[in-house]
């Protein structure tokens, strides 16, 4: 099989092969990802984009073992050439969270309304470093916070996440993923909920953490322009299947699937009116 | 402006009462979350509101749609004061103005067939559908696209787009002469957004009504409105016709948001432009222009 990549030879960092999860129905076993083959070398960035229903967010549900009791997986998720899907339970709660994190879309369902943002920063810290104490999980937490350029961390670090605006929630979630220096980020639609220029600030921030601390990165969106300016690979998903992969430039430049091609028609582009009706709407189906 | 505008809001002010005390809002026990705004659309026109969220685009929306009463302001519809309107007067008014919402699905009764759902605003009225109910339905289904054997079908058996499609036969259903499209669009995929956005351009086209059109996303409205305002914290910070606002933006807030739209490069957009008129010149495909956009297909 060849990497995205290009290079077949270099073991890639992260390896998905032929994943596919089903779920069981009335009518018998729906895939709802299906043979999905997926790259990213050291420090890559990879988008896997698609509408709802793609099966983009159970993808990265899959890979991190955390699908829900009914769903089946099959096929292997390689890091670093040790398969994720065969480990025991207790060794792969070690990795996510340690060398693997995520961030999701909503970090008010992800953050206990119940304690302060530093008690859920050190808790997550110190379930991966056995032996750390309070104070040094506390030093963590507000570097991290720092990171993350939450102003004052000392104090906001006593604050609960209520007292939080959304896009600094969402700093906050990225601060506890960062404590581990995870060698790769998961985030799933991590700026759907958030308003343009805080959307911006967010995107910014995850360029600067992969800059600075060659943090690998998986994004998940709908949104292709984000995709655009964040990624450097591109996987397009419809219900289940990789319709079209490469690098961004090209996926964007000379995009070879129909499939592709219509949705980047139907993009409403800021610069732009599209005049030509008829280009809007040859993604076919009935919506 | 010469002729009356269809729709004139003159300084509409908006207060909620704030519940408990303390915090950032204990300065009063009201938080105005539209503050002042004036703002008009003419016949056949359609005008944006947008901004981010709290900024009070959607309030004032339903100030002009007359679902919310504000606090202080008028708002004139052809050139009446419609702001104390009640019973039979309200009820006029609202076969003049009508509204879209974001969700179809929650603006939707879902233990309602097609049929009754778009006919309900005439109900409410007391008036009779035209030519009677389901050949009106099923007329009303067509023109926005969806399939006229399904008017005895519930909302469930829809897909989102269609459920939109449903949403805006219902706001069809009375002839109105302005839409209030509040984020209409925001929460449908990529290829139905388009679907969606195209079929209220047809609409306008042939039935010739105003929109109001409420949206955050700055590209959707690039392809819709024919003049911009931007709101924030309640107030409208910047107005003008579209292409003045998107291209020569006068307000700090505007250029902000603008600056902050992720965009796809534009090189590769046209280079992907260039192929795509190559591959279509290559092998034309003769397609009913009129009828894809309104099936969407």
């Amino acid at each position: 099989m060849t990497s995205t990549n290009g290079d077949p030879m270099q073991a890639s960092f992260l390896e998905v092969r032929d994943l596919t999860v089903s779920f069981p129905t009335a009518t018998g076993c729906v895939d709802v990802v299906s043979h999905l083959d997926l790259d990213l070398e050291p420090g890559g960035a990879l988008g896997i984009v698609g509408e709802s229903g793609s099966g983009k967010s159970l993808t990265s549900l899959a890979i991190m073992g955390l699908l829900p009791d009914k769903a089946t997986r099959s096929g292997t998720v390689r890091l670093e050439g040790e398969d994720l899907t065969a480990m025991p339970e207790s060794r792969l709660r070690r990795i996510r969270g340690d060398r693997i994190a995520m961030i999701f879309q909503d970090p008010l369902s992800s953050l206990n309304p119940y304690y302060t943002v530093g008690a859920q920063i050190e808790e997550a810290y110190r379930s991966h470093r056995r032996g750390v104490t309070r104070r040094q999980a506390r030093r963590v937490a507000v570097e991290a916070m720092d990171r993350v350029h939450i102003k004052d961390a000392a104090q906001r670090i006593d604050h609960y996440p209520h007292q939080f605006s959304g896009g600094m929630r969402q700093r906050v979630m990225i601060a506890m993923a960062l404590t581990t220096e995870p060698e790769l980020l998961i985030a799933d639609e991590p700026t759907t909920a958030l308003d343009v220029t805080v959307q911006a600030q967010i995107l910014a921030l995850l360029q600067e953490i992969r800059r600075d601390t060659g943090t690998a990165l998986v994004l998940i969106t709908h949104d292709l322009a984000v995709v655009s300016e964040v990624t450097d690979h591109i996987v397009v998903m419809r219900a289940g299947e990789c319709v079209e992969r490469g690098p961004v430039e090209s996926i964007f430049s000379d995009p070879q699937h129909p499939y592709t091609q219509a949705l980047l028609d139907a993009v409403p582009r800021i610069d732009d009116e599209i005049g030509d009706l008829r280009s809007l709407t040859t993604t076919g189906g009935r919506p | 402006m010469t002729a009356t505008p269809l729709l004139q809001a003159e300084h509409l002010v908006k207060e909620f009462p704030v519940s408990g005390t303390g915090g950032l809002l204990s300065r009063g026990d009201t938080f105005r979350a539209v503050d002042d705004v004036s703002l008009t659309v003419a016949a056949g026109e359609t005008v944006a509101l947008v901004g981010e969220s709290g900024s009070g685009k959607s309030t004032t929306a339903r100030l002009v749609a007359r679902l919310l009463d504000p606090t202080s302001g008028t708002v004139r519809f052809d050139g009446q004061d419609v702001t104390g309107l009640t019973g039979r007067d309200l009820h006029a008014f609202r076969s003049e103005v009508q509204v879209v919402f974001q969700d179809p699905f929650s603006s939707l009764n879902p233990r309602h067939t097609v049929e009754r759902i778009v006919t309900a605003p005439l109900t409410y009225q007391g008036r009779k559908p035209p030519g009677g109910s389901r050949a009106f339905t099923q007329s009303l289904m067509e023109r926005v696209g969806l399939d006229p054997e399904q008017w005895q079908r519930h909302p469930a058996q829809f897909s989102g787009g269609q459920a939109q499609r449903i949403g805006i036969a219902r706001a069809l259903a009375v002839g109105p002469r302005l839409v209030v499209c509040d984020e209409a669009v925001s929460a449908l995929d990529v290829s139905v957004q388009a679907q969606i956005i195209n079929l209220l351009r047809m609409l306008q086209a042939e039935e010739g009504f105003s929109y109001l059109f409420i949206a955050h996303d700055l590209a959707v409205v690039r392809q819709i409105a024919t003049r911009v305002a931007v709101m924030s914290g309640g107030r409208i910070v910047e107005e003008g016709p579209r292409d003045r606002v998107f291209g020569d933006s006068r307000h700090e807030y505007t250029r902000t948001l603008l600056a902050a739209v992720p965009r796809i490069r534009p090189e590769w957009e046209a280079r992907r432009r260039a192929r795509a008129a190559e591959r279509a010149a290559a092998d034309p495909v003769p397609t009913d222009a009129t009828a894809s956009v309104r099936r969407g297909a």
